[in-house]
């Protein structure tokens, strides 16, 4: 749950439940429980072997509760910086013995401590066994009791985890199955198709090879579109090459009014891209640029390796940016896909510059091996 | 001799189009436009008797341009598309002519025999009528303006004048003549903005300013711009009721 706590931090209900989560309800729910039993037990235990005093065992339980609950709160506040090693239990458990040398040393000698000043204020003396006996058992219940909530703490912590986990990867799947829907949808607008369709029988009748040509690059957008889905991600070289084929098809329909320019840095070619990502994009700069302009219309495609990041953007003349208004199908599952698997590192933004809309997309830098 | 106007956005549709046609002996293709206005300024020019017009065209669509023709005097009219669901059922629905690209050479000779057979049935009326259903016409108005044609917010018109065969439509700033009926206008503009004051006038209701009665329940409209025109009795009703009086 603590990386939980990070994730979901958009989520409002989240938000509310503040450091308060419910799996540390629980947790604190025992906690209690568990000391009114050591309470229960002391007081029994005080009780059977002739003691009539019963604030001395309460005293004693309750100093130990104290210390032990100053330990457990420490822990919730800071297990966030552990959670990482929520998969790997032995990592877990190692990160957080380390502490338990520092427990030790702060535990006993305060319990014992505020025992033998509360009884001094009474006027009594607290007697216990040795010292180094003291340490010994002390040290040897402190590591029992640890390893006992530890391995509960860990048990909590790991069904959360799994638990958003599981969330996540639902949200990540549905998200999927919802672009992927969108985008055989938009890939097969019947518009465009039955318009590449019309193309080809036109220029059937004028140049056969080039109509032969145009028809298998349809063939083969159409299975880049049919194939998505096996592959999320993908190299910005196979991207293009998918860019390539819509722009190729457009360009026959609409040669005399569109320019295209391509600025793709070899060196980004190897990054890896969420399949058919820029799809949408170059779709857009068509229907808004090309296809209602009267003049003729400049795009724009680049990409750049920035660092650690990877920058696509594209650019089309010929449209404004509509200042207000809802966005398409297209861009929305974009921008949710770059959340989905970048978070905050995926962006995607739209531009209006002096003469063109821009909508550029930067994501993390990743070599992309096949 | 058909006299033909072919408009799609598209070379290769176009070329496609044109080269059959071309093949009939009674077709001459007399001008072919790449987008919505230069088919609306062709088809006033040339006055084709049939046009070929392509839904999805920048600017002006097929649909805008066909709702802006006068339902009288426009020419045959075969919309052609590749996908547009809503205006195929209202073709579907009002027998109107249409071709779904791609279509093979026997698609269209089916279409051309059934507009040699039919010189004027109404067809066209239904032609511009769905159109204009299937589009904003009643916002906006296609007006000349020099040898062009250009598209005014029809909130700006202030009234509307006939006179013989033409409609004077002024607005604040400045008139147009358009070769159009004030009937088919009233009609493209519907009665909820424009209403008629007298048999050859109308007035936008929004620029109404007062009104100052005459003899024999005859009244004077003015005008926020000042301009003072007559209300004839026969219309003063409706006028009257559409402005809540």
């Amino acid at each position: 749950m603590a990386v939980a706590h990070l994730d979901l931090a958009a989520d409002p209900q989240a938000r509310a439940r503040g450091w308060l989560r419910r799996p540390d309800f629980v947790l604190y729910f025992l906690w209690g429980m568990f000391w009114l039993l050591m309470l229960a037990v002391g007081v029994q235990d005080y009780a059977r072997s002739g003691g009539t005093r019963y604030w001395q065992p309460i005293l004693w339980e309750s100093t130990s509760l104290v210390m032990a609950t100053f330990w457990v709160v420490l822990q919730r506040r800071v297990d966030r910086r552990y959670a990482v090693y929520l998969d790997r239990p032995l990592l877990w458990i190692g990160h957080h013995v380390k502490w338990l040398p520092l427990v030790v040393l702060t535990f006993i000698p305060i319990v014992f401590g505020v025992r033998h000043g509360v009884y001094a204020l009474l006027g009594l003396t607290y007697t216990h066994e040795s010292w180094p006996y003291v340490l010994f058992y002390e040290s040897i219940k402190l590591l029992m009791f640890t390893g006992l909530w530890m391995g509960l703490i860990f048990g909590f912590d790991a069904f959360a985890r799994s638990q958003e986990q599981q969330q996540r990867l639902l949200a990540l799947q549905k998200s999927l199955a919802e672009a992927q829907l969108a985008h055989l949808k938009a890939q097969l607008r019947p518009h465009f198709f039955f318009n590449a369709l019309n193309t080809i029988s036109a220029l059937m009748q004028v140049d056969v090879p080039r109509a032969d040509r145009l028809l298998s690059r349809l063939a083969d957008l159409l299975r880049a579109t049919l194939q998505w889905g096996d592959q999320e991600i993908t190299s910005l070289r196979e991207e293009i090459r998918t860019l390539e084929l819509y722009a190729q098809i457009m360009q026959e329909r609409f040669a005399d009014r569109v320019t295209l320019t391509w600025q793709v840095d070899s060196a980004a070619l190897a990054g890896s891209i969420p399949a058919l990502l820029l799809q949408p994009l170059l779709e857009n700069a068509f229907k808004h640029g090309v296809e209602r302009s009267r003049d003729a219309v400049r795009i724009e495609i680049e990409g750049h390796r920035e660092g650690d990041r990877l920058r696509m953007a594209i650019r089309n003349t010929g449209s404004t940016l509509a200042s207000s208004g809802s966005e398409g199908v297209g861009l929305r599952n974009c921008r949710e896909r770059l959340t989905v698997l970048y978070g905050e590192a995926g962006k995607l933004q739209l531009t209006q510059l002096t003469d063109a809309v821009e909508a550029s997309v930067t994501l993390p830098w990743q070599e992309h091996c096949a | 001799m058909m006299r033909v106007l072919v408009a799609d956005d598209e070379a290769p549709a176009r070329g496609k189009l044109q080269r059959w046609l071309s093949e009939q002996g009674d077709i001459q293709v007399v001008a072919e436009s790449e987008d919505g206005l230069s088919a609306a300024e062709s088809i006033e020019r040339l006055r084709p008797d049939v046009v070929f017009l392509d839904i999805q065209m920048p600017g002006l669509s097929g649909l805008e341009v066909a709702a802006q023709l006068e339902q009288e005097t426009a020419p045959l009219i075969v919309f052609v598309t590749a996908f547009d669901e809503h205006a195929i059922k209202a073709f579907e629905l009002n027998a109107i002519d249409y071709l779904l690209k791609p279509y093979d050479k026997d698609r269209l000779l089916k279409t051309l025999s059934r507009i040699r057979a039919r010189p004027a049935d109404g067809s066209t009326r239904a032609a511009v009528a769905t159109a204009r259903a299937q589009t904003q016409s009643r916002d906006r108005l296609l007006v000349p303006v020099g040898e062009t044609l250009q598209l005014i917010d029809s909130s700006t018109i202030e009234w509307l004048e006939a006179a013989d065969n033409y409609v004077n439509v002024h607005t604040s700033s400045r008139s147009y003549i358009l070769r159009r009926t004030l009937h088919d206008l009233l009609e493209q503009l519907g009665d909820q903005q424009f209403v008629r004051i007298h048999k050859s006038a109308a007035v936008n209701i929004a620029s109404v300013k007062a009104f100052t009665p005459l003899f024999k329940g005859d009244y004077e409209v003015q005008l926020r711009t000042g301009k003072i025109l007559r209300l004839s009795r026969r219309y003063r009703d409706v006028l009257f009721g559409r402005m809540g009086r």
